[in-house]
């Protein structure tokens, strides 16, 4: 195919191993740092709502803008509501889309991948075509057209982020199916005459799995960020719904006299990202030598 | 012609048919979006008290009033001719605001390469010329952590620090470089810094890499045995072949940048298609919408080509290579 071939934002480990004893090691520092953060996001954003007197829509009119402290840990925003809270919220907003969106991508890019890889010929080609034809349109233009036209929905916004990162998981995928199919085991199973659903089912996806795993990490930060960058550009959840990037644009005007309702979300917003991003180059530098 | 020749203009024929059809089906595509929009497109932008006349003119305007395939086939006939149709809010013709706004885009684009390879080059050079060094560590882990800033939370950090803090440039607005070049290039510094400085970390863990690996030939090993030294290596030997990655990534960059500066301009005000696009978006400007995404298209499947072609000239072994 052509140069976009080499863009180096997927680069997949070829044909993972699984590797049973790197797995009984303690884990570093690092991961244990980055898997405790998301799990804290994660936990709020799945309990904190539960509690009573969580109300990220709340205005404590006597305390607008009102710098970080006790009562407010992150302060309140220009409408006296608690940031901490609506940043919690918000993380709901984004996880939402990140799980549509890796759903959307690993399903979709993990089928059209395997056909590519595996039947090769004029399948590949197809598929090839698709997936260039997705990555030339303009995609932050496209979602925002098409929330603009149906409505801002997390499930729109998420099943479209899914759709724009179907090409990245599709090259993932193929990429380690054409170098499996070279492999010994796979030709040794073909050649015992093991039906090929079998084959996929018992020898290629076990070895596909880790690499399109490790992509969804990526895929994670990108529908986050993209999410984030919707909601800033006034394309997300309608205000005053909670979204990261909501938040963040709605902290813009008074930057200067109350920072940290931009600031505070923008950090939480950057360290999950950073966490993301940190055990993704992890399990790949890991499955990359295994 | 040589039976090699043939090959490849074969190929390269093969690949323009494919980047047509591309380009063919985006543009069906944009042509659908008023049908996309549930009710009438044309009552909702005229109001109830519409009459069919007008509801009628409105709807042939944008096409409406004949099937997807044959509006394609009109609005291709048009922009052969340059007529991209006419904004429906200003009524200014979109292919003259393009010519107005394309170069402001492109302007940005070009002054944030500056940024970003101004601070890749180097630090990439230093990183793979020491590898495992105090300046290698400190840019990769730099790198891995600045990738996890978002294009708006970076601008919007620049607008506080320089704009808010210190109060030393303009946070938003923009002034034409024929007007004044100084003013322009004071605007042009924090749109310019945030896309760069994103990028320059793109570009800096790429280029290293690819500079390691080149390291490790046997012909580098070569050169080195006659006694050259690592740096006539790296500048000499080394940086050329791995400029590759790089060189799709600006390439692409090109081709991405229209559609992809809508963040950027509209955080820092800047007069671009991004922000043109995005004003559209939200008016239900159909043909600057249009417009946008089918140039934009092109201007992605355009650079994809350029990149390829430039490839050859780069590395001579690659136009070798069959696939």
């Amino acid at each position: 195919m052509s140069a976009a071939e080499t863009v180096p934002t997927p680069t997949a480990p070829t044909a993972a191993v699984p590797r049973k004893k790197a797995a009984r090691r303690r884990p570093s520092t690092g991961v244990l740092a980055a898997g405790t953060w998301l799990a804290v996001v994660a936990l709020a954003a799945l309990l904190l709502p539960l509690l009573p007197g969580f109300d990220p829509l709340h205005g404590d009119f006597a305390n607008p803008a009102a710098a970080p402290g006790p009562g407010h840990w992150l302060g309140t925003d220009a409408a006296g509501r608690d940031v901490l809270q609506r940043t919690v919220a918000g993380a709901r907003a984004s996880f939402t889309v990140a799980g549509l969106t890796i759903a959307v991508g690993l399903l979709g890019g993990g089928a059209l991948g395997v056909a590519a890889g595996w039947f090769r010929g004029p399948v590949d080609k197809v598929i090839g075509f698709a997936t260039d034809l997705l990555m030339s349109v303009p995609t932050l233009i496209l979602v925002m057209i098409a929330v603009s036209l149906r409505g801002p929905s997390l499930s729109l916004i998420g099943a479209l982020i899914g759709l724009f990162t179907v090409p990245h998981f599709t090259r993932v995928v193929r990429a380690v199916v054409l170098s499996l199919s070279e492999r010994g085991f796979v030709q040794a199973a073909r050649m015992i005459g093991t039906p090929p659903l079998r084959i996929l089912r018992r020898e290629v996806v076990p070895h596909v799995a880790p690499a399109a795993l490790t992509f969804a990490f990526t895929a994670t930060t990108v529908a986050i960020v993209a999410e984030g960058s919707l909601s800033f550009l006034g394309f997300g959840l309608r205000p005053p719904e909670p979204s990261w990037g909501g938040i963040i644009a709605e902290g813009r005007t008074t930057l200067g006299s109350a920072p940290w309702i931009s600031l505070a979300p923008a950090t939480v917003l950057c360290l999950t990202v950073l966490a993301l991003n940190y055990l993704g180059e992890q399990l790949r530098s890991k499955g990359g030598r295994g | 012609m040589t039976p090699a020749a043939l090959r490849t203009a074969g190929r390269t024929a093969a690949r323009l048919g494919r980047a047509a059809a591309v380009l063919l089906l985006v543009t069906v595509a944009a042509l659908s979006l008023p049908h996309l929009m549930p009710g009438s497109p044309a009552l909702a932008a005229l109001g109830p008290t519409a009459t069919p006349e007008q509801v009628a003119a409105y709807e042939a305007k944008l096409g409406l009033d004949e099937n997807v395939l044959a509006a394609t086939w009109r609005w291709l006939g048009d922009a052969l001719h340059g007529d991209l149709g006419h904004s429906l809010s200003t009524g200014v013709s979109v292919t003259t605001e393009l010519a107005d706004r394309v170069p402001v885009t492109l302007e940005l684009f070009v002054a944030a390469q500056v940024v970003a390879l101004g601070l890749a080059l180097p630090v990439a050079l230093w990183s793979a010329w020491r590898p495992g060094g105090a300046v290698d560590r400190i840019a990769t882990a730099g790198a891995f952590v600045w990738l996890a800033v978002p294009g708006f939370v970076l601008g919007l950090l620049l607008i506080w620090f320089t704009a808010v803090q210190l109060r030393i440039l303009p946070a938003t607005g923009w002034t034409p470089f024929t007007e004044d070049p100084l003013e322009n290039l004071r605007h042009l510094v924090l749109p310019a810094l945030t896309l760069g400085l994103t990028e320059a970390a793109v570009f800096t863990r790429t280029l290293r890499g690819q500079l390691l690996d080149t390291l490790d030939q046997t012909y580098v090993a070569a050169a080195r045995s006659r006694g050259m030294g690592t740096v006539r290596l790296l500048l000499r030997r080394t940086l050329r072949p791995s400029s590759l990655p790089l060189v799709t990534l600006i390439g692409i960059g090109i081709g991405t940048s229209l559609g992809g500066s809508v963040l950027v301009e509209t955080l820092f005000a800047v007069p671009g298609v991004g922000t043109w696009v995005s004003g559209a978006i939200n008016g239900r400007d159909f043909p600057v919408v249009q417009g946008v995404v089918v140039v934009s298209a092109v201007a992605v499947v355009a650079a994809t080509f350029a990149v390829d072609l430039l490839y050859r000239t780069i590395d001579p072994r690659i136009a070798d290579e069959r696939r």
